[in-house]
């Protein structure tokens, strides 16, 4: 078996491994660094020793031995003995392996509520969540995010010393903080989405795609809430953008908009799982964005060629999310479903707002809308000038690429 | 998304923090200065703790520095500084945050005596749908 293969055993026990160790110690910080320690053991093992039969049991074992060998040289050292009042003689004797893995419970929504805990700015929420709850790695991690190792390890500790100093408890909120507290895990596996989904790189033997870790994390929230309509629209949203992905990229690595991709290549069995989510999830309602944001994609899903796609539909969603969360964003985009309905003036009309939002304006998306409907509404000279502005304010390499290939299409290297 | 904050700044003699080796930087107070020290000590210690902050660097003396031109025939190291530039980078903030705006707020409390402070987005390889 692969290594990959063996990493994605691993990985899948980490939620419920973690959980064992802190409902028995209680430690957030030393409990997720045990489970990375076991990790990096199973690293080692696994592939010549082959999968334990109970691969969880024994990452908790482990775990746990490392947690308490610490704690007892912490004790040998420093006598610390608030530390020896915790833990029982019992908790002292690490546990068989057979017996280690009890209940069925899944912990990994406590524990996704927990790293995604309030007190935390954004960025920890998102790191602590890939760590603790998906089991990657620091060093993944940080590759993903483009940041240094360090940066990342800091981010990380940061995030479980504020855990640690506000005494957050591993336990489920009450249920008036609970839908708050799993819309921000939602906010967060968003995050992880996106940020996976737009970056190209990171395609290195070790490096893992986040789109991926995304929909798995999501898979899991949504089978612990399957009534929770806006995780279903989450993690349909997800399916329908992910099964666009081996269409969106040429060869050379240059962007493919929608419009023009080979919609042989997406992946059907992705879309119709989405489909079939987000139905249901608009079936059993209170409709929010992500349901919203799914039923878009879903309708761009259902055409076989752009030309087929039903604009009127998507305009009527766009409105409903505009009237549920408006944002400059959504106004962007609903621009784009008015002009195919009603024409490119129509949609040129509802973008005029935006050009003296200050935030906006120096958004390359606002200009390279704009651009491609002054284009459709045949204004070629001002669509070139929408163009190179789009181009100029651009900070994605690939984006910026091919906006400069429509403002000026005979400047730049030749190839 | 990433930004860069360069402080382009012109110490004489060339020296860390640049702010209290500028012509503009000696003319204020001692109050002022700690006063201005304060702000950037509070704000590196909230984009410590954020995350925001990624790496920072102080550079030497611009007259420290080679320059390479390139031509057909092969390349060509000149001595430093950099000749055209009144003011050098004196260093830079490799920072990860939210928004712009985000970015904007953060970049605004470097600007000190005697130089200038650019905030610049950082180019990435992806790229978004649609």
């Amino acid at each position: 078996m692969r290594s990959a293969g063996l990493e994605q055993i691993w990985r899948q026990c980490v939620p419920d491994v973690l959980a064992a160790l802190l409902r028995r110690y209680g430690d957030f910080e030393a409990a997720e660094d045990a489970v990375q320690e076991a990790l990096l053991v199973a690293a080692r093992k696994w592939p010549t020793d082959g999968v334990p039969d109970n691969p969880k049991g024994w990452l908790i074992v482990v775990a746990s031995r490392r947690l308490v060998d610490q704690w007892r040289s912490e004790q040998a050292r420093a006598g610390r003995e608030e530390l020896v009042a915790r833990i029982s003689a019992e908790d002292l004797l690490a546990p068989a392996a057979d017996v280690a893995d009890g209940g069925e419970r899944d912990d990994s929504l406590t524990l996704l509520l927990l790293c995604c805990h309030p007190a935390l700015p954004r960025p920890s929420q998102v790191a602590l969540t890939l760590r603790a709850v998906a089991g990657l790695s620091t060093g993944q991690i940080a590759r993903a995010f483009l940041v240094p190792e360090a940066t990342m390890a800091q981010r990380i500790s940061r995030a479980k010393s504020r855990l640690r100093d506000i005494e957050a408890r591993f336990t489920v909120p009450a249920a008036e903080h609970l839908p708050g507290r799993v819309a921000a895990v939602a906010h967060v596996l968003y995050l992880v989405f996106t940020e996976g989904h737009t970056a190209t790189t990171g395609a290195g033997l070790y490096d893992v795609v986040l789109a991926d870790e995304a929909i798995r994390l999501t898979r899991r929230l949504h089978e612990r809430l399957p009534e929770g309509g806006e995780v279903s629209g989450l993690l349909a949203l997800m399916l329908l953008t992910d099964a666009r992905r081996a269409a969106r990229s040429s060869p050379d690595g240059s962007l493919v908009p929608l419009a023009d991709q080979d919609r042989t290549l997406w992946d059907h069995a992705g879309i119709r799982e989405g489909i079939r989510l987000v139905e249901r999830a608009l079936a059993t309602g209170p409709v929010g964005p992500f349901q919203l944001q799914a039923a878009i994609a879903a309708v761009h899903a259902e055409a076989d060629r752009a030309e087929d796609t039903d604009w009127a539909q998507i305009e009527t969603l766009y409105r409903m999310l505009r009237d549920l969360a408006p944002s400059p964003v959504v106004t962007l985009n609903h621009a784009v479903a008015l002009a195919m309905v009603d024409g490119p003036a129509a949609g040129l009309d509802m973008l005029d707002p935006l050009l003296g939002d200050r935030q906006m304006r120096r958004s390359h998306r606002l200009h390279a809308v704009r651009a491609h409907l002054l284009e459709m509404d045949g204004r070629v000279e001002e669509a070139g000038v929408s163009y190179a502005t789009a181009a100029r304010l651009a900070t994605s390499i690939p984006e910026q690429r091919y906006l400069n290939t429509k403002a000026a299409p005979q400047k730049g290297r030749h190839v | 998304m990433k930004y860069v904050i360069l402080i382009h700044s012109n110490p004489e003699p060339w020296g860390h923090p640049t702010q209290i080796y500028t012509a503009e930087g000696r003319a204020l107070s001692p109050e002022q200065h700690e006063e201005m020290d304060r702000q950037f000590d509070a704000l590196m210690t909230e984009i410590s703790a954020s995350g925001e902050l990624v790496t920072a660097e102080a550079l030497a003396d611009p007259a420290s520095a080679t320059l390479y031109g390139w031509s057909p025939e092969g390349h060509l190291a000149t001595e430093g500084p950099y000749a055209e530039a009144k003011e050098h980078l004196a260093g830079f903030f490799l920072i990860d945050c939210a928004s712009r705006e985000r970015a904007e707020e953060i970049a605004a409390v470097f600007a000190q005596p005697g130089g200038v402070v650019e905030l610049r987005p950082a180019m990435w390889p992806g790229g978004e749908d649609q």
